[in-house]
């Protein structure tokens, strides 16, 4: 592991001359932090082997504009579209129809005012001392996306940013950083995608992102983690919340060798609102691990954070949600739910909700579950005729589907579903051949 | 028994009771009618001791004792009852226990033994008997899943079991059905006794069809603006708040 | 940590040793440290074995290669191991108070308000009188009726030398040697404790206690508890009382372990009540104890809990459930105040077939301490059919206090189901002024709810046991609220 923290220390990018003090800094942060191991508690459920063993520390050629028409669209979105193929920004496949208030840039084109306004918030939400791959994706940082919302600007597109791995990129490292600050009473929506065209191929994506929410502002974010299975994915989702901000954030994990999400939420203004929801579906021999911290700081702020999960075949998922409350944080309302389906003998999965309090005057919750579907409802449909596999599937289905119900973007919505129930379909598939 | 003379009182930092004045002898039913806002829960909760409910100015008597200097828990030894609007929840806490706990307090103080278990069994559930509750509820947490109408006979039977010198009603008749309206009715008139004072603080004039006051007033403003007898509640049902504040004015 | 403060509690242990050293100049005791050779000392004032010798070497060998466990979330000054004294020989009749009169006039006060009879509070209180023999001689009474149920229940030296094959066969069976730090620490050298052996198909006739205990008393520090329930017997178990006990150690690492064969039951219950600190947070007593039950088929072990002593806590109670249909409970009660901590819960470790366990756990901070619930279902991958249910739910008292939830799932079998929940509330300022309004006083409503709070818990604990748990956390909580 010694010589993974090294070689990937060694690894610089070509970088951007303003940015150089930044990724030093990383570098230096990087260097110094121990390598988590078994024993290292974030990652006491979390082999990072897969990583170690690869050999991911080169930087993929830029290829990005060989994609000739843009892969796993979601319709209908009707967005500022940044697609970015292995890291590289695909012009072609991008386009940008916002209206003045938001400014979207990429670090690589950005203006020296532009430089300014990057350098005093990036890496002030995502805290590298804390977050290993945080530093990391600070000393390799060559481009990112910058989004700014004017104060009281009200953006009807959403801003969709798609970062798509291809066959170039197996062995290669891509590194990924956004940072979003939407101003006071502004409005915004940002989908965050990736996904990969083969299923073969493998890569280590390491993306960031920074979300500065200021008083009064709202953001819907939707991060979807689709790639195939041989990827690695560490990243993290890092919010600061002012007064009277809300946050809707969705976030959802298919599966894949590795995909490991860091999500921290600081409630930094009283009111503040925190809606996060999540699905993972590991299955074949996929690890997914979500490990969420919601920092209540402040008094009078809300929590309200629901994750649920179907594990099969040889997969494993990993939950971690902790709410902390801070001492001065009175009436602060917070409720966590982690439900979990487990379908096979060979799959496994670790939840640890957390609460920790320092606050007296406030309402918190957790549940956990790890449970099979109901029988009583299984019997139900069978009685009208429905085999058992079928049933199973439509539950399992109801399950997740659920939490898609609940997703305000008409169109990201009506994208995920089809694809969550085809999932399941070809499990069903799977049953039925091997019956 | 009770003698309120130009009574001030602010809750938090703003004045509510701006010189309220009451004369309440025993054996007198009292309603008290009003507004909306016009201060009439607070008087109970000023008079109950509830924090944050300040007495700034004016007196309050009780049986010859200054109430206004006696905690919470005093005040309710010494006889005063507050059944709440909405009466609190605490769960896991039987309402056997609780009420147990409670007539023992009372007796403590007026020096007299704990009461024996069995008797208090039978009494309670005479008194859930009286009030129409089903006396599982003596076994549930002190209000814990009640429906509104049941949270208010609750109150009913609590004030049947501890019998008060006075007993302060806040909107015990709001939000309930004819039914339940007549039971808390029949309740309160059989509490109805020479030595015992009760003061009904009520937003609608129906409860007092049922419950018949010796005397009727009209608080607004903070401040008692009319006093009369079952008459001028009639008279409010008819007309409204409208021209009493516009007379007095 | 300061260094004024490293040197406030070097002297601590340093007054301990010295108050223990001049009481007994001539006697046995051992100057502080720990090597081999003050375990060779130990074994061989006990007259022990040569395995029993062995036995406590491999353990030392295996807690000197061992690093003190930080993951709780408890912050105390570092002990030193070399600054304790780990053999000595008990006070003799001339060191202790003469009378009730020489005793701390706190601790009488708070003996009177749990209601503890007079020689009780004597005994209690290491008075030397005659008014001990009173329990002495009922424990004798006591004894007969228990041999003539076949009912083995003594000191764990006179088991080493009595049953040895038990002893040799169960010992470290569930916590082994080197479990952890302290479990290892205690193998090394512990001091003495109970030994209980209930055969085949009996039910024991009475609750037995450490109160009633025959063994020497002075066995606090270092204890160590094997209780083996045979095929198809039932033992209830009671450790501790109520009150509390006066005690110069200021480290406690105890290991108990509880073996029930199939179809056994065993109900173990324990009220812990030892010196907290005082209101400021000095003093008091670390509680660094391994408890692990094994159940084989069908069998049951209950743990119930009832903690609102010492300063620092670090206790999970925990059982495996290796036999199919063996049932696991855990209800516990963790109370803390001023500045204590406590990081306390369980772990069910499903094995078998069809295993089921309960966990009821109710913290109650208040003051300025820290309460934390630290708990591990683990459903493993032959664990078909096994259920959790958790539950655990903390109380806060005053804006000062912290309370923590720290439970670890982990499942690797489809058919296995865990449920947990967890809330937290306080005592709301509408519930007491419903209380005063009908005549309590603030104290008594808090008392009244914090009842109500634990109400699950109380019920498991026996009769008499519960009447007095209840007044134990009225007078724990005195002074909690404003």
């Amino acid at each position: 592991m010694a010589a993974f923290t090294q070689q990937a220390a060694e690894l610089t990018p070509a970088g951007l001359n303003w940015l150089a003090d930044f990724n030093q800094r990383g570098r230096e942060r990087w260097k110094v932090t121990p390598f988590p191991t078994r024993k290292t508690e974030n990652w006491k459920y979390t082999s990072l082997q897969a990583l170690a063993d690869g050999s991911y520390l080169r930087w993929p050629q830029a290829k990005g504009a060989e994609l000739s028409e843009q892969v796993d669209a979601i319709e209908g979105l009707d967005a500022c579209a940044l697609i970015f193929v292995n890291g590289v920004f695909a012009e072609s496949l991008s386009c940008n129809n916002l209206p003045e208030s938001v400014e979207v840039v990429r670090f690589s084109q950005a203006n020296e005012s532009q430089q300014q306004a990057i350098l005093a918030k990036l890496g002030s939400i995502a805290d590298s001392e804390k977050h290993l791959f945080a530093a990391l994706n600070d000393s390799w940082l060559q481009e990112g996306v910058y989004l700014h919302v004017a104060k009281n600007a009200h953006v009807k597109q959403p801003i969709y940013i798609h970062h798509i791995t291809t066959p170039e990129a197996e062995n290669f490292a891509v590194n990924q950083r956004l940072l979003v600050h939407v101003e006071s009473s502004a409005e915004a929506t940002v989908v965050e995608h990736f996904s990969s065209t083969e299923e073969a191929q493998n890569c280590f994506t390491n993306a960031i992102t920074e979300l500065q929410l200021d008083a009064n502002a709202r953001l819907t974010h939707y991060h979807l983690h689709l790639e195939e299975e041989n990827t690695l994915h560490i990243g993290g989702v890092h919010v600061n919340l002012e007064r009277d901000a809300t946050l809707n954030s969705f976030m959802m994990s298919l599966g894949a060798n590795l995909q490991r999400t860091d999500v921290v939420v600081n409630h930094r203004g009283e009111g503040a609102h925190c809606g996060l929801n999540g699905i993972y579906l590991p299955n074949h021999k996929h690890t997914v691990d979500f490990h969420t911290c919601i920092e209540h700081a402040v008094p009078n702020c809300t929590t309200h954070e629901v994750f649920r999960g179907i594990i099969g075949d040889h997969g494993k998922a990993v939950f971690n949600g902790r709410i902390h409350i801070h001492q001065d944080a009175q009436k602060t309302v917070a409720d966590l739910s982690n439900k979990n389906l487990l379908t096979s003998h060979n799959a496994e999965v670790d939840t640890k909700p957390e609460l920790e309090i320092y606050a007296d005057d406030v309402k918190c919750s957790h549940g956990a579950t790890i449970a099979q579907l109901e029988e009583k409802a299984l019997y139900y449909l069978q009685s009208r005729g429905v085999d058992r596999e079928r049933a199973e599937i439509m539950l399992s289905f109801g399950f997740i589907n659920e939490l898609l119900e609940q997703l305000a973007h008409v169109p990201v919505r009506d994208y995920l579903t089809p694809l969550v129930s085809e999932l399941f379909e070809k499990k069903f598939d799977r049953a039925r051949a091997s019956a | 028994m009770l003698s309120i003379k130009d009574l001030r009182a602010n809750v938090g930092d703003k004045e509510i009771l701006k010189g309220l004045s009451l004369e309440v002898k025993a054996g007198e039913v009292h309603a008290i009618m009003g507004p909306n806002g016009s201060g009439k829960s607070t008087l109970g909760h000023v008079l109950a001791g509830r924090e944050n409910y300040e007495a700034t100015a004016g007196s309050v008597d009780f049986d010859g004792k200054n109430l206004l200097d006696m905690d919470i828990e005093e005040r309710s030894r010494e006889g005063l009852f507050l059944a709440f609007q909405y009466p609190v929840e605490i769960p896991g806490v039987s309402n056997m226990e609780f009420l147990k706990t409670a007539v023992d307090a009372v007796r403590e103080h007026r020096g007299m033994e704990p009461i024996d278990s069995v008797q208090f069994m039978k009494l309670a559930r005479e008194k859930c008997k009286a009030v129409n509750l089903d006396d599982q509820f003596l076994k549930r947490g002190v209000n814990e899943g009640f429906s509104g109408g049941e949270k208010k006979r609750n109150e009913l039977m609590q004030m049947m079991l501890l019998e008060p010198k006075l007993c302060i009603m806040d909107e015990t008749d709001s939000g309930l059905d004819i039914d339940a309206l007549q039971v808390v009715a029949e309740g309160v008139n059989a509490m109805r006794s020479e030595d015992r004072a009760i003061v009904l603080v009520t937003h609608y004039q129906r409860l007092l069809d049922y419950i018949k006051p010796d005397f009727v007033h009209v608080l607004s403003g903070g401040k008692i603006i009319k006093s009369g007898d079952r008459s001028l509640a009639l008279e409010l049902e008819e007309k409204g708040y409208g021209w009493i504040t516009k007379e007095v004015a | 940590m300061s260094q004024g403060e490293q040197a406030q509690i070097d002297n601590l242990l340093k007054n301990d040793y010295e108050a223990g050293f001049y009481t007994s100049v001539e006697s046995d005791t051992l100057p502080p440290g720990l090597d081999e050779d003050v375990i060779r000392f130990i074994s061989g004032k006990k007259g022990e074995p040569e395995w029993m010798l062995d036995w406590r070497l491999e353990a030392y060998r295996g807690w000197q290669e061992m690093t003190e466990p930080e993951w709780a979330h408890v912050r105390y000054p570092k002990v030193d191991f070399q600054a304790l004294s780990y053999f000595s020989a008990p006070k003799s009749m001339a060191d202790k108070p003469k009378s009730l009169d020489e005793v701390d006039p706190e601790l009488l006060r708070t003996y009177e308000k749990l209601g503890i009879p007079l020689h009780e509070q004597e005994m209690l209180a290491g008075v030397a009188v005659d008014a001990v023999f009173d329990s002495v001689s009922v424990a004798t009474t006591f004894r007969s009726k228990l041999k003539e149920a076949g009912v083995i229940f003594c000191s764990i030296s006179e088991a080493v030398h009595e049953y040895p094959e038990l002893v040799k066969k169960y010992l470290g069976s569930v916590v082994p040697r080197k479990d952890n730090f302290y479990a290892a620490l205690n193998s090394a050298v512990f001091s003495d404790g109970s030994f209980v052996y209930i055969p085949k198909g009996v039910r024991c006739p009475m609750e037995l206690s450490t109160y009633f205990r025959i063994n020497e008393a002075k066995t606090g520090q270092f204890e160590r508890t094997l209780i083996i329930a045979d095929e198809g017997s039932y033992v209830s178990y009671l450790e501790g009382c109520t009150a509390p006990m006066r005690d110069e150690n200021q480290l406690h690492a105890a290991v108990v372990e509880l073996v029930a064969l199939g179809d056994a039951q065993i109900k173990y219950s324990t009220v812990q009540n030892w010196y907290p600190g005082d209101k400021e947070g000095k003093g008091g007593i670390y509680n660094f104890v391994t408890k692990r039950g094994v159940c084989h088929d069908n069998a049951k072990i209950s743990w119930t809990q009832v903690e609102t002593g010492s300063a620092v806590t670090w206790k999970y109670p925990s059982v495996v459930l290796r036999g199919d249909n063996s049932v696991g409970e855990f209800y516990s009660v963790a109370l803390t105040n001023n500045f204590q901590q406590a990081d306390t819960g369980t772990k069910m470790i499903h094995m078998g077939k069809n295993t089921r366990s309960t966990i009821i756990s109710k913290g109650i901070s208040a003051g300025q301490s820290q309460n934390a619930y630290r708990g591990l279902v683990r459903m493993s991958q032959r664990a078909e059919g096994a259920r959790n249910y958790t539950q655990c739910d903390s109380l806060l008292i005053g804006d000062r206090c912290g309370a923590h939830t720290f439970p670890y799932i982990e499942s690797r079998n489809p058919s296995a189901v865990v449920e947990h929940e967890a809330t937290t509330s306080k005592v709301s300022d509408d519930q007491l002024y419903l209380c005063q309004q009908r005549g309590l006083d603030a104290e008594k409503a808090v008392s009244l709810i914090v009842n109500g709070f634990c109400k699950e818990v109380f019920k498991e604990l026996p009769m008499e046991f519960a009447v007095e748990a209840g007044k134990l956390l009225e007078v724990s909580l005195e002074g909690s609220v404003g």
